[in-house]
């Protein structure tokens, strides 16, 4: 009995605990959404407490992104909308084929394409920004969805996970799809690719999140504001120069409701795919 | 049948053919967007090259100019960020991780919601958030904490230790609820028997910890640790968010950055390339270490 | 099997779709950019310019002069498209624009800081001869020398940046100080005490991440960042003089302190100087639009006066900052660009809005005493402002430039500044000599 008294009081306290690590997490983030509602100017100016004052508070700043001249603002959202699903989809489809390859088939230079794969995962692209940006030049790709998706489409990460998840399944499902005629790319498609699903489920949380939150690349790429991606657009509105902060508060709420949203209801994935995103980076 | 159709057959039926167009897409990728701009990376290195322009051979003369104070201090601010991280994030990932693994924690699946939900972020937004928090006025949140607790108001991004502290609190704040799922996940993995048994030897909870926990963590520890490492080299949006209009006495100047405003300030890509080159000597190392020190490659076959 | 087959097509198809999924977006907005070119032919249809700028104060200025093109030029009618970005990303983004040959607006508006950037190898900026010359001798001709490369203009002032004392009465009259009497910069530390002594704020704020009033201060002794010849001299004894000198203000004579943010544009520094933060600055001319946008609680008590000088046969000023506006040779409407900037910065009536839409000074010194110039300032203690640029028109002396010229400024304002005179790690001769070898690092490559 005694034990069990001690126990709850140290349980009560980690939760005490970990209420308050709550409050830090959160804290930005109500700050920032606090900070959405008010003249911005004032805020880098003067500061801001964490009460809410109904009376400094307005819905003026959602107006001018929304309805307003803020109008660009939909511009990106648009923009990183589009470049995230069609990044997201031709990502997956290459990605998934040759990580399935590698890990089911059994063909001369495996092993040195799958060294490759891993060689590529060590390299930070920000070394290859350069030669990559002239290539874009060349490629007449340069502020371009294209110019933004190609260089990383075929994702090193993805298909290391599509190859170790490939590998798990049974062969004898492929045995019994050649029986039935199925030739290798039906049995790609019909038969493996829905064995895949969990991995997909995964990979399209990692994917999107990367792309969606991408910022180094599309900055060297974009080159006009009707082009921006989100974290673009808003990074040009931190400036003392301009009057932007209005239009950048509110538009960094904006940018994080759509995933939180996606993130409540779909938890699991979420964290399947982003501790994915480790997998010796 | 014609014979044609034959040939395709066999083609689309053959079990040697198929995983090469499987994999033609990585090949290509590979051939284009990697190979080539590594060696025409290298290639620049060794060139006198203003945007697009023509390259002039200048040898050797932009890796003298690497020995610069600048440089220096890029290298600098990368391995101080990454020494940080290494000591706050994977620690505290652990205490987390160990702590929301008590399976009688009321509410842990919310806290574990709660400390993922910044990864969720783009850097930009973090930093948007983090630039209101740390104002340089006096009302600005932790300037107000300050100075309640009788300190002075800081400028926090003006000198180069709280400018650390800016990108280390950004970064731990960003990242901590991934490197606790690692964490909670390598603790998962460890049988329930082994705890059993340690009771029954007596062992308290933090014998139990020390004695079981983390000697079997440690794989996921050497695995964070290269990500970190990975990741604190090629840092670019913490430094970015703060200091986008220029970086007082370098304060906040990574090694990226400064490839970064090499060639698309000072439209210097020779230069800019050489630092490129720099920077991957210096993480082709780090990863080699890892690899040969603990075989990382065969244990993740 | 044909189905097989019909699945392989489906692949392929469904691959080459995505892919041109990619590929589409970059084709459809180039079809406005192609229709631009037939806009100009009829005569009604305003004709788009893209114009960059870093400085959202100016956005008002242009669309003024927008107005006056349209209805002086009604068979060429014009439309600004106008975006803003911040300083330092809008010139990289720029000079990326114009190394990649995409993405360059029509105009825009270059600070000087990054102008020689844009003048090295092969120069992506419209000449604009054909529209200076016949109003160069108007004008204060230095200010066309600093966006000049071999006798060719590229980029048209926005004002002379003459440097003056900003004064604020209010402090200086509760120590009994006359700014008329502060002559040297000695006059002006012995001011400086009596202000420390009787209110307790400081007598000036220094620019400690940006370069003013550093660069003045040398200019105004004849000395410079670089030598006509583009030969770096940072580290000559006048330049480590004056920054020990600056030094002294702030840590001897406790008379100075450092912008809070750094620089006269942060936006912590305008509240700091509004609620009467310090006694004076040294800025440009120019820097009157920032006290009327962002210090509303200073007027009536601000006086502009010439710079002190530190000895016999310095300057009262120097011409100091700069935006020069460019047209980009990507521009599909070079020659209405080129006419419509004229319009906007050349003319007498140009230059007299100028002053009254930004408050710069002029570069066209034939509009000085006009009688909007002469107009007394309620903002500036209700004097005759221009009165002090007439009296010193001939100390205006302008910055060397060439091809180093932005990167000794950024040497300057990152590190030479900030570690002499905030960070303290160096002292104001290490500081220098560093700079000094950094750029000449650049000069031998």
């Amino acid at each position: 009995m005694r034990k069990k008294a001690k126990f709850n009081w140290s349980i009560w306290l980690i939760f005490l605990f970990f209420i308050i690590v709550s409050f830090v997490m959160l804290l930005p983030l109500y700050y920032l959404i606090l900070g959405s509602f008010r003249n911005s100017k004032d805020l880098f100016r003067f500061g801001m407490d964490l009460v809410i004052r109904p009376e400094l508070m307005s819905l003026d700043n959602y107006k001018y992104i929304l309805f307003g001249d803020g109008k660009i603002y939909l511009h990106w959202y648009k923009n990183s909308v589009l470049i995230t699903f069609l990044f997201t989809i031709s990502s997956l489809f290459f990605s998934a084929m040759v990580g399935y390859a590698l890990g089911v088939y059994n063909f001369k230079g495996k092993n040195f394409v799958f060294v490759l794969v891993l060689f590529v995962m060590m390299i930070p692209l920000e070394i290859l920004m350069l030669p990559l940006y002239r290539l874009t030049v060349r490629f007449k790709i340069i502020n371009t969805y294209s110019g933004v998706i190609l260089p990383f489409m075929v994702s090193p990460l993805a298909i290391f996970f599509f190859r170790q998840y490939a590998s798990g399944l049974g062969k004898d499902f492929m045995a019994a799809g050649r029986i039935d005629g199925c030739t290798e790319f039906g049995l790609y498609f019909k038969i493996m690719v829905p064995l895949m699903k969990p991995a997909f489920g995964a990979m399209t949380i990692l994917l999107a999140m990367q792309s969606w939150n991408s910022f180094v690349w599309p900055l060297i790429v974009l080159r006009t504001n009707q082009k921006f991606t989100l974290p673009i657009g808003l990074s040009s509105l931190m400036t003392p120069y301009g009057n932007n902060y209005d239009m950048l508060i509110a538009g960094a709420v904006l940018a994080i409701i759509p995933i939180v949203i996606v993130f409540l209801f779909n938890q699991r994935s979420f964290i399947a795919g982003l501790s994915a995103g480790g997998i010796k980076g | 049948m014609p014979k044609g159709s034959l040939g395709i057959k066999s083609f689309l039926y053959s079990q040697t053919v198929a995983p090469y167009i499987f994999i033609l897409p990585f090949l290509l990728s590979f051939l284009i967007f990697f190979l080539y701009p590594t060696i025409n990376t290298v290639y620049m290195s060794f060139h006198e090259v203003y945007g697009m322009g023509n390259m002039n051979f200048i040898g050797l003369s932009n890796y003298q100019r690497l020995f610069n104070q600048n440089f220096y201090d890029a290298i600098r601010t990368n391995t101080l960020y990454t020494f940080f991280l290494i000591i706050i994030l994977i620690p505290l990932a652990i205490l987390f991780a160990t702590l929301l693994n008590i399976k009688y924690l009321r509410g842990r699946n919310f806290f574990k919601s709660v400390l993922f939900i910044p990864a969720l972020t783009s850097i930009i937004v973090a930093g948007v958030a983090f630039r209101l928090l740390f104002g340089e006025s006096e009302a600005a949140f932790m300037n107000s904490i300050l100075i309640r607790l009788g300190f002075p108001a800081q400028r926090w991004a003006f000198s180069h230790s709280t400018g650390m502290l800016l990108m280390v609190s950004l970064a731990t704040w960003k990242m901590v609820g991934i490197y606790m799922v690692y964490f909670i996940s390598g603790l998962q993995a460890i049988p329930e028997e082994l705890y059993e048994s340690a009771e029954i030897d007596g062992a308290n909870s933090i014998s139990k910890f020390t004695r079981i926990t983390l000697p079997l963590l440690k794989p996921i520890v050497i695995y964070a640790l290269t990500i970190i490492i990975f990741d604190g080299y090629r840092m670019f949006g913490e430094s970015y968010v703060f200091w986008n209009e220029g970086m007082p006495g370098n304060i906040g100047l990574t090694i990226v950055r400064y490839i970064y405003q090499q060639a698309f300030q000072r439209n210097d890509m020779g230069f800019g390339s050489a630092i490129g080159i720099v920077l991957l000597t210096i993480v082709l190392t780090i990863n080699l270490i890892q690899l040969r020190f603990f075989g990382a490659f065969k244990k993740e076959e | 099997m044909k189905k097989r087959l019909a699945l392989l097509l489906a692949i392929v198809m469904l691959a080459s779709m995505l892919l041109t999924a990619c590929t589409a977006p970059d084709t459809t907005p180039k079809t406005p950019g192609e229709d631009k070119g037939k806009d100009e032919s009829k005569a009604a249809e305003p004709t788009p310019l893209n114009f960059w700028v870093f400085e959202e104060l100016h956005v008002a200025f242009y669309k003024d002069a927008l107005n006056s093109w349209n209805e002086a030029n009604p068979d060429r009618p014009v439309e600004l498209v106008v975006e803003s970005y911040p300083n330092a990303e809008m010139h990289n983004k720029l000079l990326i624009a114009i190394q990649s040959g995409v993405g360059a607006p029509d105009i825009v508006d270059i600070n000087i800081n990054y102008f020689a950037n844009f003048l090295m190898g092969d120069i992506q900026l419209a000449e604009l001869n054909r529209v200076v010359d016949p109003v160069r001798q108007y004008f204060v001709e230095s200010r066309f020398d600093i966006y000049s490369k071999n006798g060719k203009v590229y980029g048209l002032p926005t004002h002379v940046g003459a440097t003056v004392a900003y004064y604020n009465m209010e402090i200086l009259d509760k120590a009994g100080v006359n700014p008329d009497d502060i002559v040297t910069w000695d006059d002006f530390i012995e001011a400086g005490k009596k202000v420390k002594a009787a209110t307790g704020i400081p007598m000036i704020a220094f620019e400690v991440s940006d370069q003013r009033p550093f660069w003045p201060m040398i200019v105004q002794r004849g000395s410079d960042y670089l030598d006509k010849d583009g030969k770096v001299i940072l580290d000559n004894d006048i330049n480590i003089d004056t920054l020990n000198r600056m030094y002294e203000m702030m840590y001897e004579h406790e008379i100075a302190v450092a912008m809070p943010g750094g620089k006269s544009w942060a936006e912590e520094f305008f509240p700091f100087m509004n609620s009467g933060g310090a006694a004076s600055i040294v800025m440009p001319m120019w820097y009157m639009s920032r006290f009327l946008a962002y210090m509303p609680d200073l007027e009536g008590k601000i006086v502009i006066r010439p710079m002190p000088i530190w000895e016999e046969g310095n300057t009262r000023s120097a011409g100091i900052g700069g935006t020069g506006t460019a047209v980009t040779l990507q521009s599909k409407h070079l020659d209405l660009a080129i006419d419509f900037l004229a319009h906007a910065k050349l003319t007498k009536e140009a230059n007299i809005r100028i002053w009254e839409m930004l408050k710069f000074d002029p570069p066209r010194w034939d509009v000085w005493d006009a009688p909007q110039l002469q107009e007394p300032h309620p903002y500036f203690g209700n004097e005759k402002i221009f009165n002090v640029m007439l009296q010193m028109k001939d100390e205006i002396s302008s910055p060397n430039i060439s091809d180093l010229s932005a990167a000794a400024q950024d040497v300057v304002k990152q590190n030479v500044m900030f570690r002499a005179l905030h960070e303290r790690s160096m002292t104001p001769e290490e500081a220098l000599k560093a700079g000094a070898e950094e750029l000449r690092s650049l000069e031998n490559k």
